[in-house]
């Protein structure tokens, strides 16, 4: 008792600082971790770790700039990346809480984008006040059924979503390459992309693309669109779902305790196919939003994109929670975009940002892996994170496989 | 219970006050160079700047022009001569209008794009800045529709690929009609990736030139609808092997590497495309150049001279644009001679390559 009066003197903060603090240690210390070692790796291969992280800073956030770079245009820059690493990472963290390890936002965010490009290109006649909320609506519906295949298949036969998600990504791919390039959607012309949507279609950017000079530069450079809200407000969406639902109270049954939930009266079955159908609607809204907004039509660039990837680090890094998730996301934004500024000012590789993203990744796998061990000795606990779970799942899942394989092979 | 690990916590914030602290006392100025020195930037497509092809060579141009002797790799390179040097990579497609409008608005005077890809971003970006001079390889300045905008401050360097195309088929010809290929049978191949018009320049240059050497040549041709997955190009080569090809010509980039590989295999001729491709595969004997450093170096020339002219500028065998490397193969003296009476003639323009496969 004296004893922990003494600490909560001596550590002075009211309890929830503390626990604010203990939740935020793991993500703060991996992008730490990263940063320090990217900073070695700099170092050691002859570059200025100082030029390149004022550089990367430069470029994300338009602060500490040296090489004449415009901080709104830097700032707007970021804000185009960050709209849809929200919705995507929103895609994995929610299927995370039901004991998922959704690896296909990717795939889903490609399907949203080719429903909502094609609705786009299609109905040009329509007025914007139906066509916008329609293409948003039909990227959803995409991604939903993307998706949802995940989910019936995990709940009727039981086929791992690790398995089946990576396998729809590249059904996904190439998919939208058969559209593209000598399909239906292919511009005429010979490129690889399709026609633009209709301008109906298309998402206004928050500073408007006439000729007017803003913050010194043409406005037309500015390409930070009003995405972004949509993006807040899923992230506000998954929020209260989780947290002010029955079907959210479900999701976070079934990911604590399948069996538990089951005793309790919840439908492990249908709560795997909703909380996917929701995911993948997430991430199909991710992709129609880009296309409404930045892209306007559909390119081989998404078969190269890598936002449903990296949103399974900012599920992760974002502790699969709605505020987590935005500032993860600011935060590999702000990487994307700085960059090229670190390539074209510090003459520091742009990879760099990869290695910083790949670490930042590598260091919380290793703790989530750490957690999964303590819970080895006494596996009745309450997990600790969702995260473990997902792990602890996999493994369980491989051991049964393994187990039925052994019957299997002594009958 | 856990406690959490406070001092990790407490050393990692002291280094990012550090690294923040050190941020704003370093002050890199970017060494103002006396006279009219001229700042260029380049932007590569997504295949980067390793892709031992036209982003490759677009450096090999720039750092020509910054005479530095090295590629401008990731590191910024200056000269004596006036041109300062930087090049951006892309990662996807995504960068190519935030890195070409990065160079835009630091005042750089020639920004350059690499790629028919990057048609569309330039023509954006340059709209915004009329006052930068812009220029892209192998490309418009084009609006979404891929209709060209005609920025006066655009020019489009393209190249007359179908001579280059038109040397190689000289050289298939000649073999062909002195028997000297595996199959004997007076058949030639070549794959494309997708039809577009570079692909099919040279594929129609180098159709038409064998020909001219040997009327009896049989001409077979198959599109992989890729450029990048080279086991699609090796099944189009295998089959044209099988129907008797034995020179293969790939158009179709890093798909295009599988046509090298399946004729080393079947121990029939390649021919590489764009740079050198003798390293892919020993059945590579000759390559057709486009020489995207030639046009890049140009181009900077033409800024750093006052001498920039939007539109489109064209690059042929009459300036250097395109050629040939022999490769794993010395070329008989009947071939360098035919070789040599077909440069003379498109040069003097005698004869003018067609440029559609037929």
């Amino acid at each position: 008792m004296a004893a922990a009066a003494k600490s909560s003197a001596r550590q002075g903060p009211p309890k929830i600082l503390r626990r604010a603090g203990r939740a935020l240690a793991v993500p703060l210390g991996s992008v730490l971790l990263a940063f320090v070692v990217g900073a070695i790796l700099v170092a050691v291969t002859g570059g200025d770790p100082f030029k390149a992280y004022q550089a990367l800073i430069c470029g994300g956030f338009g602060l500490f700039c040296f090489g004449g770079e415009p901080s709104v245009l830097q700032l707007s820059n970021t804000l185009v990346f960050l709209a849809p690493l929200i919705m995507a990472g929103i895609a994995v963290a929610l299927p995370f809480r039901a004991g998922m390890f959704n690896i296909g936002a990717e795939g889903q965010l490609i399907m949203g984008a080719i429903a909502a490009a094609t609705v786009g290109i299609h109905l040009t006649g329509w007025p914007p006040w139906a066509l916008l909320p329609l293409v948003l609506l039909c990227g959803a519906a995409g991604g939903a059924l993307w998706a949802g295949i995940v989910g019936v298949l995990k709940a009727t036969t039981g086929a791992h979503e690790v398995v089946t998600t990576i396998m729809l990504n590249f059904v996904a791919q190439w998919f939208l390459r058969f559209l593209i390039i000598g399909g239906p959607l292919q511009l005429p012309g010979g490129s690889s992309k399709s026609s633009p949507i209709a301008s109906s279609a298309q998402l206004a950017t928050l500073i408007p693309h006439d000729n007017r000079i803003v913050f010194g530069l043409p406005g037309t450079v500015y390409r930070a669109h009003t995405g972004l809200f949509i993006a807040l407000a899923a992230a506000a969406l998954f929020a209260f779902l989780l947290w002010r639902t029955s079907l959210g109270y479900e999701i976070r049954a079934v990911g604590q305790s399948q069996r538990a939930a089951r005793y309790a009266g919840i439908s492990v079955r249908r709560t795997l196919i909703v909380t996917m159908l929701i995911a993948g609607a997430f991430a199909g809204l991710a992709g129609a939003v880009q296309i409404a907004a930045v892209d306007h039509n559909l390119t081989d660039q998404y078969f190269s994109d890598t936002t449903g990837f990296d949103a399974i680090a900012v599920a992760l890094l974002g502790l699969n929670s709605a505020v987590g998730i935005i500032l993860a996301a600011i935060l590999f934004g702000a990487l994307h975009a700085g960059g090229s500024v670190m390539q074209s000012d510090a003459g520091v590789s742009g990879n760099l940002v990869y290695v910083l993203q790949a670490l930042i990744l590598f260091s919380i796998a290793a703790n989530f892996l750490r957690s999964f061990k303590l819970r080895l000795p006494s596996p009745g606990r309450v997990p600790s994170t969702p995260a473990a779970d997902a792990v602890a799942e996999v493994v369980a899942h491989e051991a049964e496989t393994e187990l039925r394989a052994d019957d299997k092979d002594t009958a | 219970m856990r406690k959490p690990p406070v001092r990790l916590l407490s050393l990692g914030v002291s280094l990012a006050l550090a690294v923040v602290l050190a941020a704003c006392g370093s002050t890199g100025s970017p060494g103002a160079t006396p006279g009219k020195t001229i700042k260029v930037g380049l932007v590569t497509d997504t295949g980067g700047l390793n892709d031992k092809s036209f982003n490759h060579l677009a450096a090999l141009g720039l750092s020509k022009a910054a005479s530095t002797g090295n590629i401008c790799s990731s590191l910024s390179c200056k000269s004596e001569l006036g041109v300062q040097g930087d090049v951006t990579e892309s990662h996807v497609n995504s960068d190519y209008i935030p890195n070409l409008t990065n160079y835009a608005t630091r005042g750089y005077d020639l920004v350059i794009g690499v790629g028919f890809l990057m048609a569309e971003s330039i023509g954006t970006v340059s709209g915004s800045f009329p006052n930068t001079h812009f220029a892209i390889i192998d490309g418009v300045g084009a609006d979404s529709k891929g209709n060209d905008l005609k920025h006066t401050n655009v020019v489009g360097l393209l190249f007359k690929e179908q001579e280059a195309g038109a040397l190689v088929g000289t050289i298939a010809g000649v073999l062909e009609k002195n028997n000297a290929g595996a199959k004997k049978k007076h058949i030639i191949g070549s794959v494309g990736g997708i039809k577009i018009p570079p692909v099919d320049h040279y594929i129609a240059g180098y159709q038409w030139a064998a020909k001219q050497q040997d009327p009896t040549i049989k001409t077979l041709n198959g599109y992989s609808n890729n450029f990048s997955d080279p086991t699609k190009c090796a099944g189009i080569a295998a089959n044209q092997i099988s129907q008797g090809a034995d020179i293969l010509f790939q158009v179709a980039g890093g798909c295009g590497n599988g046509v090298l590989t399946q004729a080393g295999k079947d121990g029939v001729w390649s021919i590489g495309v764009d740079a050198d491709q003798k390293d892919v595969d020993k059945s590579v004997i000759v390559s057709a150049l486009k020489r995207v450093d030639v046009a890049t170096y140009d181009a900077i020339k033409n800024v750093k001279n006052n001498a920039f002219k939007g539109g489109l500028t064209f690059f042929g065998l009459a300036n250097d644009g395109v050629g040939y490397q022999a490769d794993n193969l010395t070329l008989p003296a009947d071939v360098m001679t035919a070789l040599n009476d077909m440069t003379s003639k498109i040069k003097s323009g005698a004869v003018t390559v067609p440029d559609t496969v037929p």
